[in-house]
């Protein structure tokens, strides 16, 4: 069916188009080019910002990536946040599916489901110094644990998004396999996990920019300066580096890099995934 | 459903690719040093000064082959050390300020009593009596050994007073008349970087201990004075100096104002001796030097603010506490102590180990024959956030409002916030 | 109908009672309990060390006379309420202009969503580098005064603030607004062809009502988000000037740690907590009525 539409030639609305790709220019572009340019520009090149280097310096990048020890703190981001996005994905969707599926037949579930939505509201300041203590006790302060952490308080927010997903799945989907003598994990990944496809793009996306942005959790659980992820070590970079925004900024583009490498990737899985999922 | 195999593959592989071709690079040189001996964990709440640090557990390591001492200075030190107290964790040697981190540490009883070691008599007195002033219940005894102090004060452009033939001003009125000489001349007079609020703390820092009751801190502690009353003056000096502040001051970042001072934007800024490795990296050529900041009329009432900068504390319950005590031991050996200073523009708290670096020779003298006062910021209650205060007041000022009545809100609300956070 | 429905079904399968029930322990062991101990340190005088007494409801009580947090919960509340109506109709509006009959759709589609990839602190870090000498040089060359500062400077730093919230945050809320607009059934808009219902006639009379599923998702989410704002800020002004943009999560952080208020701002804490779902489930609730009745 989408082939046709775009086999029919369309009569474009040409104002929208235009207005949108300044939009992307000014709003969006500008501040990415302004960040690139200083990223490869000399200290001494810096009178207009905007302007083209005279020279391009890719030693900022080289200095950046020695100072900041990208490579391992590349390897630890990128950990932590594969693992975390691999297990989330399987963990957090069958636990939805669970919940919502059984809500009205049993109390245990509902009861379940508003445990896990209302500490979607819980401000991370507040549980941030018990659960260090708590991340101590059980020797969760390195990368591991916070992968195991990071997977654990995905399920608010993935039980919310997965929900609204799964109701929208006729049941009689389920009761079909069941009469066919499939058992719940077989039903799970057989016949739903497949249909919830577009709400898994979303929960891997928001997995994902989560564990890979984020900087609180491992400020405060990760004290091994070997085990820092890759925004913890812009936060220090800032602090030690100041004066030297090629060198800040150059690194900023570092981290930027690998997600913008599996966003042209991904991209139009990405969106395509987003689009259709968000909303049943 | 087979695009989706095919983008999780990509992303896998290509991760993976990154993974392996970082990992093995990196694996070389981080465990060069693996199973020997003891291990020893230095924290410092200063990212500055974590090189010399190493330079200086390197030197360690040539007398001592079989221990380890691994430096820890991460990002918002402070929050982290608390973390770490939190889950018990302590390392087993802090270096820090002297200042309210200090206190919450000290007073949870995470430090060793160092009062017995024979160092301390290398050590000045008057700055181990800051340590004691930050103690609680201003217990005379050594948790914490000063080893290096610093100096905020005026920080000067040398050139741009030879050019303008300036003397260094020694009261208030020759400050102000130096300033309105540099305005006339079309220069910056004074650059302020109040983006980051706790600039704004320095030239009250340089300012109270001049001009406040000697007794203030106390009295105010025990309720028993305001900072209304006492503190006019300083607001008023205050609000002065905001009159010869470039444009935009509330917006300009201290990295920002630190590089455009390098190069010569502005003949002065009031800030400290940390900073001057700043200007320094920005451009190699600039002299600067520095004088205590004259904020009273009467010459002898300028003190050179000077706090204990760094501390060095041995944690209880550490497991290597003796190892601990020696490398403190060794870290106040004058030759040591020297080479910390001399790489970070700062003073030594070892008696004889003096700065001789120019760019601080100015505030040399005053801080060799101790005319010295603590930051007054040190003694307030660690909740009482008077940067934010002062950088509130300063915004009111761009914004028109009449000095008097500013001055007024601003005091009330000092006394007002001091008194919440007062509490025990 | 429940009752009835329940009678017919087969038990629940207990691999989900399991499956579930382990899920939660994690859960309670790692999130619930350290949330547990915050609120018992809300009562207490704790500094986050060492030893504490129980100090019954004074912490609670003092919240009421502290300016501080009057100003923090002002602070956040006009920044929510404004940042999550900005960010509503700026992605609205966008939606309805990337589902319009535009040329290279996807291409368009994937640049807007790109800040949403970007994480805050260092897109807060290049917007403070905007903030302090582009646009102020900007200003300057076209010789605007109140362009010619840093606006994060200023009273007017809030604004700073939300700006870099709407370019983080509209792209999420656009592509949910684009899902929302593409489930609706284009027949109804032949239907409402017909009856001669063009434009924004056609959009308030048809449109957004058919968003209204959408619309609740980015309300709750936004306002919920905003209510909790940090992370723009930490990067950004930390505060600043004065304390004109702490916001509440701002204050936990900043006097719960560095200013030795550990047991103060859990109940602070507590409060935002308390504050937050009464605001969604009042969200959730009007929003959903609302649904109820369009749908």
């Amino acid at each position: 069916m989408k082939h046709n539409t775009v086999k029919v030639k369309e009569h474009y609305n040409w104002p929208v188009t235009i207005l949108l790709i300044i939009g992307i220019v000014v709003v969006i572009l500008l501040p990415l080019y302004m960040a690139l340019m200083i990223a490869i520009k000399d200290p001494s090149d810096m009178n207009n910002i905007l302007a083209l280097p005279k020279k391009i310096r890719l030693q900022n990048f080289v200095d950046a990536w020695v100072m900041t020890d990208f490579p391992r703190k590349f390897f630890n981001t990128a950990f932590i946040t594969v693992i975390n996005l691999i297990f989330t994905l399987i963990t957090n969707s069958f636990a939805a599916y669970a919940i919502t599926r059984n809500r009205k037949k049993s109390k245990f579930f509902s009861l379940m489901y508003y445990y896990f939505i209302s500490a979607m509201f819980i401000p991370f300041q507040v549980i941030m110094l018990p659960l260090v203590v708590q991340a101590n006790t059980f020797h969760l302060d390195n990368i591991f644990g916070i992968t195991f952490l990071y997977i654990i308080f995905g399920l608010p927010m993935n039980t919310f998004l997965y929900t609204g997903a799964v109701k929208a799945i006729p049941e009689a989907l389920d009761e079909a396999a069941m009469i066919d003598g499939a058992n719940p994990i077989q039903i799970f990944s057989r016949i739903i996990f497949p249909v919830l496809k577009p709400t898994t793009a979303t929960v891997a996306i928001l997995s994902f920019m989560w564990t890979w942005n984020d900087f609180t959790m491992p400020l405060v659980l990760l004290s091994d300066e070997s085990q820092q992820t890759l925004q913890l070590a812009q936060y220090v970079f800032k602090k030690q580096f100041s004066v030297d925004y090629n060198l800040a900024f150059a690194s900023y583009l570092l981290v930027l890099l690998p997600v913008l490498i599996v966003y042209i990737f991904c991209q139009k899985w990405i969106m395509n995934g987003v689009v259709a999922g968000a909303v049943k | 459903m087979n695009k989706k195999i095919v983008c999780t593959l990509m992303v896998g592989t290509l991760l993976a690719g990154m993974l392996t071709g970082c990992g093995g690079s990196s694996e070389g040189g981080s465990s060069a040093k693996g199973s020997k001996g003891t291990e020893l964990e230095l924290f410092s709440t200063k990212a500055e000064n974590k090189d010399i640090l190493q330079k200086l557990v390197d030197k360690f390591n040539e007398t001592h082959e079989d221990v380890t001492i691994k430096i820890t200075a991460p990002a918002d030190a402070g929050t982290v050390l608390k973390t770490r107290m939190a889950k018990n964790d302590m390392p087993d040697i802090v270096a820090m300020g002297g200042d309210n981190n200090y206190t919450e540490v000290e007073s949870a009883g995470m430090l060793v009593d160092l009062s017995g070691e024979d160092y301390i008599s290398t050590v000045q007195e008057s700055y181990l009596q800051m340590v004691y002033d930050v103690n609680k219940d201003k217990e005379e005894k050594a948790y914490g050994v000063p080893y290096a102090t610093n100096a905020s004060g005026v920080i000067y452009n040398v050139d741009k007073f030879e050019e303008y033939g300036i003397e260094i001003p020694k009261t208030w009125d020759e400050f102000i008349a130096v300033i309105e000489k540099l305005q006339d001349a079309g220069e910056q007079p004074l650059l302020m970087t109040y983006k980051d609020a706790w600039t704004s703390l320095c030239p009250w820092n340089s300012m109270a201990p001049d001009l406040a009751p000697t007794t203030f801190n106390d009295d105010r502690k025990a309720g028993k004075t305001t900072f209304v009353g006492t503190h006019e003056e300083i607001v008023e000096k205050y609000l002065k100096l905001l009159d010869y502040a470039q444009d935009d001051f509330m917006g300009l970042t201290y990295d920002d104002g630190n590089k455009a001072f390098a190069n010569g934007e502005a003949a002065m800024i009031v800030n400290g001796n940390w900073a001057i490795n700043q200007y320094l990296n920005s451009n190699s050529d600039l002299k600067v030097n520095m004088f205590a900041f004259p904020a009273s009329n009467d010459e002898a009432q300028n003190y050179v603010t000077s706090g204990v900068d760094v501390l060095l504390g041995v944690c209880k319950d550490s497991a290597n506490e003796e190892m601990a005590k020696e490398f403190v031991s060794f870290m106040l050996e004058p030759e040591n102590a020297k080479m910390y200073i001399e790489d970070q523009f700062a003073f030594s708290a070892v008696k004889g180990v003096e700065q001789e670096n120019e760019t601080v020779a100015g505030v040399k003298e005053d801080i060799a024959n101790g005319k010295v006062a603590n930051f007054p910021d040190h003694y307030y209650p660690s909740g009482f956030d008077l940067s934010a205060l002062i950088s509130e007041m300063c915004l009111n000022y761009t914004n028109g409002m009449d000095n008097e009545e500013n001055m007024n809100q601003f005091l009330a609300q000092c006394d007002e916030k001091y008194d919440i956070a007062n509490v025990d | 109908m429940k009752k009835k429905t329940s009678r017919k079904r087969p038990a629940v399968n207990r691999i989900y009672y399991i499956y579930v029930g382990i899920l939660a322990v994690l859960f309670f062991t790692f999130h619930t309990i350290p949330f547990l101990k915050g609120v018992m340190y809300s009562f207490t005088d704790w500094r986050g060390y060492g030893d504490w007494n129980f100090v019954g409801l004074r912490n609670y009580i003092h919240m009421f006379s502290d300016a501080d947090t009057g100003n923090a919960y002002l602070f956040t509340f006009k920044f929510a309420v404004i940042t999550t109506i900005l960010v509503n109709v700026i992605s609205l509006i966008l939606a309805c202009a990337l589902n319009a009959k535009i040329k290279f759709k996807n291409t368009i589609k994937a640049f807007y969503f790109l800040p949403y990839m970007l994480g805050s602190l260092i897109v807060g870090f290049i917007f403070n580098y905007i903030f302090a000498n582009l646009i102020p040089q900007l200003g300057k060359g076209l010789g605007i005064k109140a362009l010619s500062v840093n606006i994060l400077g200023t009273n007017n730093a809030i604004w700073g603030i939300i700006a870099v919230s709407l370019w983080i945050g509209c792209a999420f809320n656009t592509l949910i607004y684009i899902a929302g607009l593409q489930s609706i059934d284009t027949d109804v808009y032949e239907a409402a062809d017909l009856d001669g219902a063009t434009g924004f006639r056609r959009f308030s009379k048809i449109t957004f009502p058919l968003l209204a599923p959408s619309f609740t998702i980015n309300m709750v989410l936004s306002a919920k988000g905003y209510l909790m704002v940090y992370d723009q800020i930490m990067a950004m002004t930390e505060g600043g000037p004065g304390t004109s943009t702490t916001s509440i999560a701002v204050l936990i952080y900043k006097k719960g740690f560095g200013g030795g208020q550990f047991a103060y701002q859990s109940a602070n804490a507590v409060m935002l907590f308390i504050v937050v779902v009464l605001i969604s489930v009042f969200q959730l609730r009007v929003l959903e009525k609302r649904e109820e009745k369009l749908g």
